[in-house]
């Protein structure tokens, strides 16, 4: 079989170029869609994917991290008694204002009461042991490397947080928070940055390891329920990062016009590449047409026709993946918040070839002008 | 000389509809075409032949009346079938060459060849075959631009050709070349009717062909006017009658 939609890819490929580009412009848009998307809505559980807990105890039906009620102190006991908890750590939740050397408007911060410990779980992933170390100094805090400028500070200058001086002790990445910024202290610390009567004696969270982290699911079903402690609710990590994630994603004016965006774009993307695409296909109709005439049928040209337009988009795509490499890299350089997976990399690979696919379909209608009673004209 | 009737029109009629104005093109026209010889139909511009050739072969069904080729009723056929038929037993030239830019000669002719089902290295054989045949063997490793206009035509013929077909259409086949490239095209479809057995239908505006088909039919008007069979001087090439009427 001559491979005709190959050759004429290759020999006409100036014909083509405008197709490839399309869908390579189209392809780098979704994926750097998708990466400021999981970038921007995964730091909304940069609290719960930046350590190593298995198990969340928190106030009942807290929607996001940054939304929760204080529980009773008991529920440490609880948690501790049963056997397939291997260490439980306390986790300080205070929404605070920050005023830095320079004397401009407030900064909405969280502050994150944590055991300093060098093998703490809260932020496990984040601070490095040395940082953990000076967070013991009274009034120690870190913050994340990007935030120093919203913050007005470097590394040793001091400020105040609700009335209370503290002193920036060292930065950290990975700590980049949604809705406000982000400041690690000891629970000591925190407990004395913490102006809400009603939280003395209570924690926020409690958060846990497991001996055996399969073991997630039914251990937070297990722990459940005891009334005798006050409101309390269990959730593994995981569920409970993706409810935080989905709160900021579906539950805010932010997270819907980013999505909003994202469906935009992604049809702009669709409708130029197929244009251009039923355009470089139709620039062969008159040989359709002959072929036709010569009774090739036109289940076989359309063959001819899908194989040009799966070419067009893997090509394309080469392209998206290389260039969307290189800007992902530059926008981590400059502190934007991206993330990939690979699983939504492969989603948008597939949706790209998927469009370029369709967009051959349509170029097909097209040739319903092969007529080949339209060449004796 | 007799022929066997391989394609028959019987009261075939076709207008065309544009807007809210309907004029017929072909007006209740009947004919029989024979195996063997270039049957070659001639007339002014717009007055149906194109039409006609389009409905003889298949690639369009007229308004009424019956079309059979090689026993076979088209009307009876439905697209599928008609693109098969189409496949194995008819061969189409036409005025704009319509080769793929990106193959070579000897590609050009074998694609068609491997919807037949034949292997590769068949369809090649066979495709070599036919460039020898049009005069093209050496140069069948080149592609369209490299190709004159003539040779482009002579690979277009090949590539009808090489299905071996009982029924041969020609469109205009020389209008877009010069008379010496006319009459070698012309001259090798009037070989392909005589050494092949093949029904050779051509449809021309130019009068310069006249003198090399087997039969004239003129048409004006989507009628029939004449028909009639040219004296046969010519030898084996067009050249005797160039130079006796020189």
């Amino acid at each position: 079989m001559v491979a005709l939609a190959r050759k004429t890819l290759v020999y006409e490929w100036r014909r083509f170029l405008p197709a490839i580009v399309a869908v390579c412009f189209a392809g780098l848009l979704q994926l750097l869609q998708a990466a400021l998307v999981l970038g921007i809505f995964g730091s909304a559980s940069v609290y719960i994917t930046g350590s190593s807990a298995d198990l969340w105890a928190g106030y009942p039906g807290t929607q996001s991290v940054n939304l929760g009620r204080s529980i009773d102190n008991d529920v440490e006991m609880r948690m501790l008694m049963d056997p397939a908890i291997s260490r439980v750590e306390p986790f300080h939740w205070v929404d605070a204002d920050w005023r830095g050397p320079s004397d401009n408007g407030g900064v909405s911060v969280f502050v994150s009461g944590i055991d300093p410990r060098p093998d703490g779980l809260m932020f496990s992933l984040a601070l490095s042991p040395e940082l953990r170390q000076r967070l013991n100094e009274p009034n120690a805090v870190v913050v994340d490397r990007a935030d120093l400028s919203s913050l007005g500070v470097n590394v040793g200058d001091s400020a105040i947080i609700n009335g209370r001086r503290v002193q920036v002790v060292g930065v950290g990445s990975g700590l980049r928070a949604l809705g406000g910024v982000n400041v690690v202290a000891s629970l000591a610390t925190a407990r004395d940055l913490d102006t809400d009567s009603t939280n003395a004696g209570r924690m926020t969270y409690f958060v846990a390891k497991l001996h055996n982290p399969a073991d997630a699911r039914t251990v937070a079903k297990r722990l459940r329920g005891a009334a005798s402690f006050g409101p309390y609710d269990v959730w593994t990590a995981r569920n409970f990062a993706r409810r935080s994630k989905m709160y900021w994603m579906l539950d805010t004016g932010a997270g819907a016009a980013v999505l909003f965006l994202a469906g935009i774009v992604f049809l702009v993307g669709a409708a130029i590449t197929s244009q251009t695409l039923v355009a470089a296909v139709v620039g062969s109709v008159r040989e359709y047409a002959t072929l036709n005439a010569l009774g090739v049928g036109v289940g076989a040209l359309r063959k001819v026709v899908l194989e040009q337009a799966f070419w067009v988009g893997a090509l394309g795509l080469l392209g998206s993946l290389g260039l969307g490499g290189v800007l992902f890299l530059l926008a981590r350089s400059y502190n934007v918040p991206v993330a990939f997976s690979p699983v939504v990399i492969v989603a948008c690979v597939v949706l790209i070839l998927g469009l370029a696919v369709v967009s051959g379909l349509a170029a097909m209608r097209s040739l319903r002008r092969a007529d080949p009673a339209t060449l004796l004209r | 000389m007799p022929s066997s009737t391989s394609l028959q029109a019987r009261s075939v009629s076709k207008a065309f509809t544009t807007g809210k104005l309907r004029s017929a093109v072909l007006q209740d026209l009947s004919l029989d075409v024979g195996a063997g010889e270039l049957t070659l139909i001639s007339g002014p511009s717009g007055c149906g032949k194109s039409t006609l050739l389009s409905i003889l072969s298949g690639l369009q069904r007229p308004d009424q009346g019956d079309v059979n080729a090689l026993g076979q009723d088209l009307g009876e056929l439905n697209t599928r079938e008609l693109e098969r038929f189409r496949l194995h037993h008819t061969g189409f030239v036409f005025q704009g060459f319509n080769l793929f830019p990106a193959l070579n000669a000897l590609e050009q002719v074998a694609l068609p060849l491997s919807y037949l089902g034949l292997t590769d290295a068949e369809a090649r054989r066979r495709a070599a075959n036919s460039l020898e045949e049009v005069g093209l063997g050496p140069r069948m490793g080149l592609r369209p631009s490299e190709l004159s206009g003539g040779e482009k035509q002579r690979v277009a013929i090949a590539r009808a050709l090489a299905k071996e077909p009982e029924l041969l259409f020609a469109d205009e086949p020389t209008s877009a070349l010069d008379a010496a490239n006319g009459q070698i095209v012309i001259d090798i479809l009037h070989r392909i009717a005589r050494t092949h057995g093949t029904t050779v239908l051509c449809v021309t505006h130019d009068p310069r062909l006249v003198g090399h088909a087997d039969r004239v039919l003129t048409m004006e008007d989507g009628r029939i006017l004449s028909d009639h069979r040219p004296a046969i001087a010519a030898g084996p090439s067009g050249d005797d009658i160039k130079e006796t009427s020189a």
